[in-house]
């Protein structure tokens, strides 16, 4: 995916100023940045529940701009947002089925189905419970079991990390790495910046709309300045492995 | 004892007329955030094309079929024609309540205007009585009761196991996310409108049915009871409606034979607000205390 001159926003003013940066293929790209730097909105306009005002977003050298969020689910990028993303009145499995909505070949959705929850056991296991009654950990699950449904080429997680305890977080990061290794790329914006770029293979830094530094995880992590700004001090070298 | 079992057999009647309304009100809020005044109005004016019909020479049953289709129709143009232009300009919730007052109010008095204030009945086949543990039941009640069974029946199958009902669900629950998984939420919607008025029609006709009277008020009244069962139920949940509706129902009917008539209604409030008070989200949790009333 490329990100090019994007600028974008709400209302009468502009979020995103001239946004640019490349999501590479079978990797995992984190956004970082302070609050108001854009992150949201640049998963909203990445998901087409905004218009950008200008500039382009290519996937697979197809303009994103002018389709609907579900010609953008059918093109394989899928979008897992913040926490409170499930259906909490609806059974573990209702929820992982409703991810699948969009097919409709019932052999490929059962098949996809069994997939997901040899993945990620707590859709069998907790199948009939509600999600609401899932701890913050499980309906995350949940969550990436969910979007596996459509078999998505891009997965775009929001804050990943948020309300998690640093056992479940591994759970769930290590979940992240399973997505890659299954030949997915992953975007994902992250408040936890420092864990969210040490997850990935490269890092985009987000400031007022613009992008302020662009490298490898390791390199927006070790970067002095970025470390001063926004992690509490660079990274040691050693520290970051 | 066995006054009580006729008061409850009245209460099942009530019940079952009052099921079928609930759960279609309560399905109108859970996916579109409205709280219909206009309801009762709608089901007025289904028990009215079943009235033109029935008058026409076509028996109940196929008037009652024309009736709900008809309000099938109203329901749906309402939310398209008038709801959702009003909440696409982000209209308050207060005033999107107003406006479903006022075409409410609008439906009731033009058919006024047009009938006069003047009570009809339908022409039905004699029925007979049937007796059972105490209770009395009409032939026509007895198939009331059974359209209501129906009609909970197929509810919960739709919405249990069809791709449309947990659809409606998941708009329910959060319509944000239900878009963010590729689920049509304006065709969802449109489905669930003409649903809840096949509904309101179905409890209009058999309301009129049951009471053997029909004038402009008649679903308007009715629909105090709805309120009072869809959200003793759990506002937004069928299920809760259900429940909801057997216990106002019974309650209804047995405070006005042992009482009066004229508490039904109080009777029934009472138990709402007591309900509310121990449990406050109703008999199962409500849709609206999962989500925003307001968006």
């Amino acid at each position: 995916m490329r990100l090019n001159d994007v600028v974008a926003g709400y209302g009468g003013g502009d979020v995103l100023h001239g946004v640019s940066f490349d999501v590479r293929v079978g990797g995992i790209t984190c956004v970082v940045g302070p609050n108001g730097a854009g992150k949201s909105t640049l998963l909203a306009t990445v998901s087409a529940l905004l218009r950008p005002r200008r500039g382009e977003i290519l996937f697979r050298g197809e303009k994103l701009q002018g389709r609907t969020p579900k010609q953008v689910l059918q093109l394989g990028i899928v979008q897992v947002p913040q926490n409170h993303s499930l259906f909490r009145d609806m059974t573990v499995r209702e929820n992982v089925e409703m991810g699948g909505f969009l097919v409709r070949d019932r052999h490929v959705l059962s098949e996809r189905l069994e997939r997901v929850m040899s993945l990620f056991p707590i859709v069998s296991e907790r199948g009939k419970d509600k999600a609401g009654s899932l701890s913050g950990g499980q309906q995350r699950l949940v969550e990436f079991a969910r979007c596996l449904m459509l078999d998505p080429a891009l997965v775009i997680l929001d804050e990943p990390s948020m309300g998690l305890d640093p056992k479940t977080l591994k759970v769930v990061f290590d979940m992240v790495r399973q997505m890659r290794a299954d030949g997915r790329t992953l975007l994902l914006v992250e408040q936890n910046a420092r864990a969210g770029l040490r997850l990935s293979t490269h890092g985009v830094v987000l400031e007022n709309g613009r992008v302020r530094l662009e490298g490898t995880g390791r390199e927006v992590l070790e970067h002095p300045e970025i470390g001063q700004l926004y992690l509490g001090g660079a990274v040691a070298p050693a520290a970051a492995s | 004892m066995q006054t009580l079992a006729l008061y409850v057999g009245f209460g099942l009647v009530t019940a079952s007329i009052l099921c079928v309304g609930a759960i279609g009100f309560t399905l109108q809020f859970g996916i579109s955030n409205l709280f219909n005044l206009a309801f009762g109005a709608t089901m007025t004016a289904a028990a009215f094309i079943a009235y033109i019909c029935n008058a026409a020479g076509l028996d109940i049953w196929a008037s009652l079929v024309l009736g709900s289709l008809g309000a099938a129709a109203l329901s749906y143009l309402l939310n398209r024609g008038i709801y959702l232009p009003f909440k696409k300009r982000t209209t308050s919730l207060f005033t999107l309540i107003m406006v479903t007052l006022g075409v409410g109010l609008v439906i009731q008095y033009g058919i006024e205007a047009i009938w006069g204030a003047t009570d009809f009945s339908y022409t039905l086949g004699p029925g007979r009585s049937l007796h059972f543990a105490g209770m009395v039941v009409t032939t026509t009640q007895l198939i009331v009761i059974g359209i209501a069974v129906g009609a909970a029946v197929v509810m919960h199958l739709l919405l249990r196991y069809t791709r449309l009902g947990k659809a409606m669900r998941a708009v329910a629950v959060n319509e944000r996310l239900a878009r963010n998984c590729g689920i049509p939420v304006r065709i969802v919607a449109d489905s669930t409108w003409v649903i809840s008025g096949v509904l309101s029609g179905l409890a209009g006709v058999t309301l009129v049915m049951d009471v053997q009277t029909l004038n402009s008020s008649t679903g308007t009244e009715f629909f105090i009871l709805i309120v009072a069962a869809a959200v003793l139920g759990g506002i937004g949940s069928p299920y809760g409606a259900m429940i909801g509706s057997i216990i106002i129902g019974v309650v209804a009917e047995v405070s006005a034979g042992f009482l009066n008539p004229a508490f039904k209604d109080i009777t029934s409030f009472a138990i709402l607000i007591v309900v509310l008070l121990l449990r406050p989200t109703g008999v199962i949790r409500s849709v609206a205390s999962a989500k925003e009333v307001a968006r």
